[in-house]
């Protein structure tokens, strides 16, 4: 956003871009970027893959969490020329031949997804967690909690993470 | 007793056999969002798409001298910018509401600027990275003007003025006076209390966005948006557009929460500039601009007194006073009308025979106020639920005796409230009952877990309520009232594809239209195709708002359904040679009743109906089809001469009760424990009922708790990211308990009421009630949200309250 006021003075950018190479779900990408453009955009509109969602462009809501190099990461933080030579994972990439991960399937069934919007987010982050350093339903909900969901009280999205674990049933 | 004015109750004309309904069905939406191939607007993708980028006011009050862009358009990649006056041809926003004062405003600034973020100019480039920096090079010259900060500023004598033409800052005044509750409050006993609810955003995770394309004579749009027909309307009007040349676009939306409801400046001036520019236009909000400029809520000031039986607690006249501050009130579908829904739920659901309700709303420099889930009724149980438990302390007697005192009974179906509203089903007692019974056993098992802990005190809170669902909208934007559409064809194959004017906003409907259409003509599931948010193919609706869509939904699909049923079975009949009469309807199709091998497919039928046609009954026409509309009897779109409305179809209740944790020494509020019952009537999809519950009840604990809007003294919004809104995590959530019971409505089809918004009735008003539970012992008394360390602590310094240590 731009605001009245603004005093700064601004030359137009020089239109640096810089060329990239990136495996993304498997395939060897080589890309001209943007030197300032995200990498969450470069996802999306270079790349087509628009499973991965930006929610605030400031790297608090997780919505554009992907896999960089086996890291959960903001790809709103990142720009994409940090990512050359790197092998990222986004939701796209999560199925296996048309086939859902266990996550996506306790998802579904435990309904830890309304709008869908924050979703990709929170199965990137779960995809690299570790079930073993999660034991407590508290530490579940940490690890969590750098995604934010607006729909889902977060309730079932324990529920389907605890399922898809292998835990005890909750309420 | 109100009379029907449309005849008999509704009724399907047909057994329906709930083969999906009330079981577990996975939502189909979930293919789609759980692999990334959703498509929500930012994903739109059409060739020649170019981007826009708004310049928006940094000054809380000022008067726009002049807006220089030429910096602006020389700038590489720009391939337009403007103020209001470079885009002519775009009308103001219509006034239609005749109980206020006119707001209409235009979608561009065209001389004040009422609050920051107010839209100034816009321009377009080929990507949203230039389109920003191009923005950078205007220059803007404005007259600054004292800004007007909180209701008390704006209320002030000799207050700067937001709209001279009105003569003082109040955007709406009704006060409301009656000599039996004067007479009753002169008496005594009284309790009073002034209570204040905080701005909040409703925040959907997917901001706003908006993408349009003129193409052969044609204009489409896509929006975020919960009302595409009404979206439609609005830019046929401000474009000048007839409506069959418009099509709007709702494809799958993040989240709405009332903050979708409303029709936006950037959603007529995107459309403005493709049919300028002859390319596709796309405009993405980014969270800062959602933050000023998506509509904000819920801030109130309650002020209650109440006469009361001294035995009983009961409650014998109530007089309120509410002021809401709306913001600028330049927002077009008014944000008064949740002003008007909390003045009429601080008495909803509560058997107070007298009462006189006032309510204002005041305008201020801050982004406008509107919806946001709840509409108005979490601020006013959050009041009326303190005040009860005032009466409580006051007299000695239990909380819970006080609230039982004022609680619908089964044998007082139907109640009409002096307001109009008819309540004719619930379970408010057995609910209340209920959550009660849940609620015991876990305070004291906190109590004894936290014993050995000095610093920490437990409080508990409780509340009941009546939900407003599927209401009118005349009251809302004074020219659309309340109906909806669906429409069922048999496909050939004998498939059905459904539409309606209902549409999703990420609840799961598709799921829902589904259940009811599968049930509705006794056919698998798997043979329904369902298609929401096009204009262009669905009937005209109002779409997702108000807990409306089980309502209509029900009542279009299954009058359509019986249309389809009864034809497809005399198609059915004629091929089987037999008697209507004699077939049954199942297992995909139909068959002559006791004898199985007479048997044809809904596929059978279809392709008869469609393709070989010859093969039809002589008196039957090609076709398989039917588009039907739900208009509820029994609801009321403009107040009577009493100044009394029914203004909600149905009426749901709930109870919520809660157990909290306050530890003294830092002022942190933990909920422990979140009981909440609901009953919406019998459920299409408990899993989905399950969902809503737990995200409204979490926007209320966020409310409550956490999020609040705030401003500095010179109308700079300070909440403008996630860094400073703080929107609660999985980890300040506690696990939220739902129960359900399930009274059917006698004039609703199915008996179905709504669900949606009731979970964010309760929060605020039990986690408040619990605070103050823990701490009133100390001379603590919490009237005011959200519940932050910093003012429990400054409360237990101030330890004020005159009634704090003499009850429990």
């Amino acid at each position: 956003m731009t605001s009245v006021g603004s005093t700064s003075n601004v030359e137009r950018p020089r239109k640096s871009t810089s060329e990239i190479e990136v495996t993304v779900n498997g395939v060897r990408e080589h890309l001209v970027v943007s030197n300032r453009k995200l990498l969450s955009d470069v996802l999306r509109d270079d790349l087509g893959l628009t499973g991965t969602h930006v929610g605030c462009e400031h790297g608090v809501c997780g919505a554009c969490t992907v896999i960089v190099d086996d890291l959960a990461v903001r790809s709103c933080l990142m720009f994409a020329v940090q990512a050359d030579g790197s092998t990222v994972t986004t939701v796209e990439g999560l199925a296996q031949d048309g086939k859902w991960s266990s996550m996506q399937t306790a998802f579904n069934e435990h309904h830890g997804l309304q709008c869908g919007f924050c979703t990709a987010g929170f199965l990137m982050t779960l995809s690299k967690a570790e079930p073993a350093d999660y034991e407590t339903d508290a530490e579940i909900r940490e690890l969590l909690s750098g995604n934010l969901c607006r729909c889902t009280g977060y309730h079932n999205i324990v529920v389907a993470v605890k399922a898809a674990w292998g835990r005890g049933a909750t309420e | 007793m109100q009379t029907n004015k449309r005849g008999p109750e509704f009724n399907p004309g047909f057994e329906f056999v709930p083969a999906y309904m009330g079981a577990q069905v996975f939502r189909r939406e979930d293919d789609d969002l759980l692999v990334g191939r959703g498509e929500y607007v930012a994903d739109i993708r059409l060739p020649g798409l170019v981007e826009a980028a708004f310049l928006r006011s940094h000054s809380a009050h000022a008067q726009l001298k002049s807006v220089d862009l030429d910096a602006v358009r020389e700038f590489p990649g720009v391939l337009f910018a403007g103020s209001h006056d470079d885009l002519p041809g775009i009308a103001r926003y219509p006034d239609w509401i005749d109980y206020q004062q006119a707001v209409t405003t235009s979608p561009l600034a065209d001389g004040r600027l009422r609050y920051v973020g107010t839209p100034v100019a816009v321009a377009v480039a080929r990507d949203r990275y230039e389109a920003e920096d191009a923005l950078e090079l205007a220059e803007v010259d404005c007259e600054e003007l004292p800004v007007v900060m909180s209701v008390e500023d704006a209320l002030a004598e000799n207050a700067p003025l937001l709209f001279e033409e009105w003569g003082s800052n109040y955007l709406l005044d009704f006060p409301d006076q009656d000599d039996l509750v004067d007479e009753l409050i002169a008496k005594g006993p009284v309790v009073c209390g002034t209570y204040r609810m905080q701005r909040q955003s409703p925040c959907p995770m997917e901001t706003r966005g908006v993408v349009a394309e003129y193409r052969r004579g044609r204009l489409t749009v896509w929006s975020s948006a919960q009302s595409p027909h009404i979206l439609r309307s609005t830019i046929s009007i401000l474009l000048n557009i007839p409506e069959s040349k418009i099509k709007v676009i709702v494809p799958n939306v993040g989240g709405g929460f009332g903050a979708k409801t409303h029709q936006y400046p950037e959603e007529v001036i995107i459309p403005w500039l493709a049919v300028k520019l002859g390319r596709p236009v796309r405009w993405i909000e980014d969270r800062t601009e959602h933050m000023v400029s998506a509509v904000h809520a819920r801030e109130t000031l309650l002020d209650l007194e109440a006469a009361y039986d001294e035995t009983t607690g009961r409650i014998t006249a109530l007089r309120s006073n509410l002021v809401c501050d709306v913001g600028s009130g330049e927002i077009s579908m008014s944000g008064t009308a949740t002003a008007l829904v909390a003045r009429a739920s601080v008495t909803a659901g509560l058997k107070i025979p007298s009462y006189a309700t006032s309510v204002s709303c005041v305008v201020t420099n801050k982004t406008p106020s509107g919806a946001y889930r709840g509409f108005g009724a979490p601020e006013a149980i959050f009041a009326v639920t303190q005040l009860i438990d005032k009466i409580a302390r006051q007299t000695g007697l239990e909380r819970a005796d006080v609230h039982r005192e004022l609680i619908f009974d089964p044998s007082d179906m139907p109640y009409l409230q002096p307001s109009g509203a008819r309540i004719d089903s619930g379970s408010h007692r057995e609910g209340f009952e209920r959550i009660l019974k849940r609620l015991t056993p876990a305070v004291e098992a906190r109590r004894n877990e936290y014993q050995d802990e000095p610093n920490v005190r437990i409080g508990s809170g409780f509340c009941q309520y009546v939900e407003p669902t599927a209401p009118t909208y005349f009251g809302t934007t004074g020219h659309w009232t309340s109906h909806d559409a669906s429409s069922i064809r048999i496909e050939p194959d004998g498939g059905a594809f459904v539409t309606s004017g209902i549409t999703s906003i990420g609840q799961g409907t598709e799921t829902a239209i589904a259940v009811l259409t599968a049930d509705a003509l006794g056919i698998p599931i798997e043979m329904v195709t369902v298609q929401t948010g096009d204009s262009d193919l669905c009937p005209y609706g109002l779409g997702a708002w108000g807990s409306r869509g089980a309502v209509y939904l029900a009542g279009s699909i299954l009058k359509a359904a019986k249309t389809v049923r009864d034809k497809a079975v005399r198609i059915a009949a004629h091929l089987l040679e037999a008697s209507d009469q004699d077939l049954v309807i199942g297992d995909g199709g139909f068959q002559v009743k006791g004898s199985p091998a007479s048997f044809v497919s809904w596929a059978d039928v279809g392709l008869v109906a469609s393709i070989r046609t010859i093969d039809l009954p002589d008196d039957i026409e090609p076709g398989l089809e039917e588009t039907a509309v739900y208009d509820p009897v029994n609801l009321e779109h403009r107040i009577d001469e009493m100044g009394r409305i029914n203004g909600a179809a149905s009426w749901a209740n709930g109870a919520q009760a809660c157990v909290v944790k306050v530890e003294t020494d830092t002022g942190v509020v933990t909920v422990l424990d979140y009981f909440a019952l609901h009953d919406c009537g019998p459920m299409i999809n408990p899993q989905i009922v399950d969902g809503q519950m737990h995200g409204a009840v979490a926007q209320g604990i966020a409310g409550a708790l956490f999020e609040d809007i705030r401003y500095d003294e010179y109308g700079q919004p300070m909440s403008t990211s996630f860094m400073d809104y703080s929107m609660p995590t999985a980890s300040e959530i506690p696990w939220i308990h739902v129960d359900h019971l399930e009274t059917p409505a006698p004039e609703m089809p199915l008996g179905l009421k709504g669900v949606g918004e009731g979970g964010t009735i309760g929060p605020a008003a039990v986690i408040t009630a619990a605070v103050t539970d823990a701490l009133h012992d100390l001379g603590v008394v919490i009237d005011e949200t959200p519940i932050t360390p910093s003012r429990v602590r400054a409360a237990l310094r101030r330890g004020s309250d005159p009634l704090g240590p003499s009850v429990k």
